[in-house]
């Protein structure tokens, strides 16, 4: 529904949708290498979404958060040339800033998607000031300093650690007591508080593991995939809105979310394909992310439709 | 300084519009029982199909009126999905800001073959009077923001509205209609959205550009937060938000101006003012709001 969705928006827009949805798909999943890589920042902002949607929160600011952890990461990496020390700083800046969006909530009541928006903001012309004005590489002043040779990891790694800690999650979620008050106070905050535990600390766990895994999607995309920042930000822009309708496509399912993401990231890349062979713009995939993240929203109506087709049939 | 602060105080009036009418829509539709996160989005449809229209035709007061109905009809769209097929109105929200923003930008690159931004469009009339110019949009934005206050708080269909948005139950065993008063709430808040959206582009800046609603939508939805939803505190909200914002294109300027140094880096500092002053101002109020109790949950008929 979605790729018909988009044909006739191309096709309005004077874009050969047969040329560009075959780019898409020949160029976007031919490369494993490349494809595996680019999924693993979207597995975490994808985790960042759906951690917290279990346990009733809407975690937009995966932005902000991937933008943190992705900065931190690459300072960490230039001064120390530490990766582990790295991915660590970016997954601990990322929980703190998830932790600050979930203590609002909790302590003040303020809307978490009016928050995260806020914060998506701030940290992204925060993040364009120090790139530009303080962290800018010497030689191509357009780009941040890089992370050095010594501390870059291949992007198969970056792969392989993406899903262990979605793995990890997956884990926590189903078979451990945590993960069982996440999604009790997500069904339900009365009967969370009726069995004996508060729902608002599972706002504030859920959104430190977001957060965690939205900064370590952001370390892992610098150190292993773009080694530097440019000063337009385009290197990280967009992968935290990505990951709500990776989360939402995955069924907020860790596993579902690994396919998911591969998915996803085989239409950006294709997209940067289609850019080039047709002059379509990447932005296709946020259209075409918009009208599966719109389609996902309404499940009633699936189950509507199937009972009146039921109906009829009989 | 009286230019400065006059300077301040008309980018304050240009600011405030979008924010006003935005929340004022979005105070009805969510009196009414619906929330539409999509605000964003329909600022960057509008303001996008605005500036085409504008283009072509060289009449900014058409651009004007073809953002309200799109705004309108993305309305019609969020209230099908939300209201009649009962969707996760939040979610459905988020997918609408981003395929909206998908759209306009695929748009522009179809049309005028640029990432950034479109060539430059007639605007509407301003009034200016020395270094203090003001637009008639301003003085609709306080309009309309009266006008809701009245109609919601001083008439019956007013009174029908919010019981929707309180208690639907009650509501239609008062013989109010829910499906129906909610649908027309939402496409009422999508069409002063629309206006908004279109303001910003043939009102104010004259071009659609890529970032162009920057986040606006959302404090537009803090703005609803911030004023209680009381569409009178709505324009004290959009004047309170707006000099936040006018005061981040001021400062660099200034200093600019005062130092004669050309700043770059350093604007993208000041342009986060608006935001961290939005999210002070809401951390400060929020605990005192009271919200639709029905706020957010689909009505289903038994």
């Amino acid at each position: 529904m979605a790729f018909a969705t988009g044909a006739i928006v191309l096709a309005v827009l004077g874009f050969n949708p047969g040329e560009v949805y075959r780019v898409l798909f020949k160029y976007g999943y031919s490369n494993m290498n490349y494809l595996l890589g680019k999924s693993a920042p979207y597995i975490m902002t994808g985790l960042a979404f759906s951690i917290p949607a279990i346990a009733g929160v809407f975690n937009i600011g995966g932005e902000s958060q991937l933008y943190v952890g992705a900065f931190l990461g690459l300072l960490t990496a230039y001064y120390t040339g530490n990766p582990l020390l790295a991915l660590i700083v970016g997954a601990v800046a990322g929980a703190a800033l998830g932790l600050f969006i979930a203590i609002l909530r909790v302590y003040r009541g303020i809307n978490e998607v009016i928050t995260a928006i806020m914060v998506n903001w701030i940290f992204y012309y925060l993040l364009a000031y120090l790139i530009a004005g303080k962290f800018y590489n010497p030689q191509y002043s357009h780009e941040s300093i890089p992370v050095p040779p010594g501390a870059r990891i291949s992007s198969m790694v970056t792969f392989v650690i993406a899903v262990f800690v979605a793995l990890i999650y997956y884990y926590l979620l189903y078979f451990t007591d945590l993960g069982y008050r996440l999604r009790v106070s997500g069904l339900s905050p009365a009967s969370a508080r009726y069995a004996g535990f508060d729902p608002s600390r599972s706002v504030l766990t859920s959104m430190t593991l977001a957060g965690a895994a939205a900064g370590l999607g952001g370390a892992l995309l610098v150190l292993g995939i773009t080694y530097s920042i440019d000063d337009t930000l385009t290197a990280v822009y967009g992968i935290g809105f990505m990951g709500i309708g990776i989360g939402l496509l995955g069924r907020n399912h860790p596993i579902g979310i690994i396919l998911s993401s591969m998915f996803m990231s085989g239409l950006v890349i294709g997209g940067q394909w289609v850019e080039l062979k047709t002059g379509a713009p990447p932005e296709l995939a946020d259209t075409l992310i918009g009208v599966i993240v719109i389609a996902l929203a309404i499940p009633y109506a699936y189950s509507m439709l199937i009972r009146k087709l039921r109906r009829e049939a009989q | 300084m009286i230019g400065d602060i006059l300077n301040i105080l008309s980018n304050t009036l240009f600011s405030m519009v979008p924010l006003t009418l935005a929340a004022v829509g979005e105070i009805i539709t969510e009196k009414s029982g619906v929330v539409n996160i999509g605000l964003e989005g329909i600022f960057m449809l509008s303001a996008f199909t605005s500036t085409v229209v504008t283009f072509y035709t060289g009449n900014p007061y058409l651009g004007l009126l073809v953002g309200l109905l799109v705004g309108a009809l993305s309305g019609v769209l969020h209230g099908v999905i939300s209201v009649y097929l009962k969707g996760d109105q939040i979610i459905a929200g988020v997918g609408f800001n981003s395929l909206a923003y998908g759209i306009s930008l695929l748009s522009l690159v179809a049309l005028w073959h640029s990432h950034g931004s479109s060539p430059r469009v007639s605007k509407i009339v301003t009034f200016t009077v020395g270094d203090f110019s003001i637009s008639p949009l301003t003085f609709v934005a306080f309009l309309v923001g009266i006008l809701a206050w009245w109609w919601l708080e001083k008439t019956p269909s007013g009174l029908k509205l919010r019981a929707c948005g309180e208690d639907p139950k009650a509501a239609e065993a008062m013989g109010v209609n829910v499906y129906r008063t909610r649908f027309y709430a939402t496409v009422i808040g999508g069409a002063l959205t629309g206006l908004g959206g279109a303001y910003l582009v043939v009102g104010w800046i004259g071009q659609f550009t890529k970032f162009i609603s920057a986040g606006r939508g959302f404090i537009a939805l803090a703005n609803v937060a911030f004023s209680n939803w009381n569409p009178l505190m709505a324009i004290v909200g959009g004047l309170v938000f707006g000099f936040f914002d006018a005061l981040s294109i001021y400062i660099p300027i200034k200093i600019q101006e005062v130092t004669g140094r050309v700043i770059t880096a350093e604007s993208n500092l000041f342009r986060t003012i608006p935001y961290i002053a939005t999210l002070i101002i809401v951390a400060i109020i929020m605990k005192k709001v009271k919200t639709p109790r029905a706020l957010g949950k689909p009505y289903i008929k038994e």
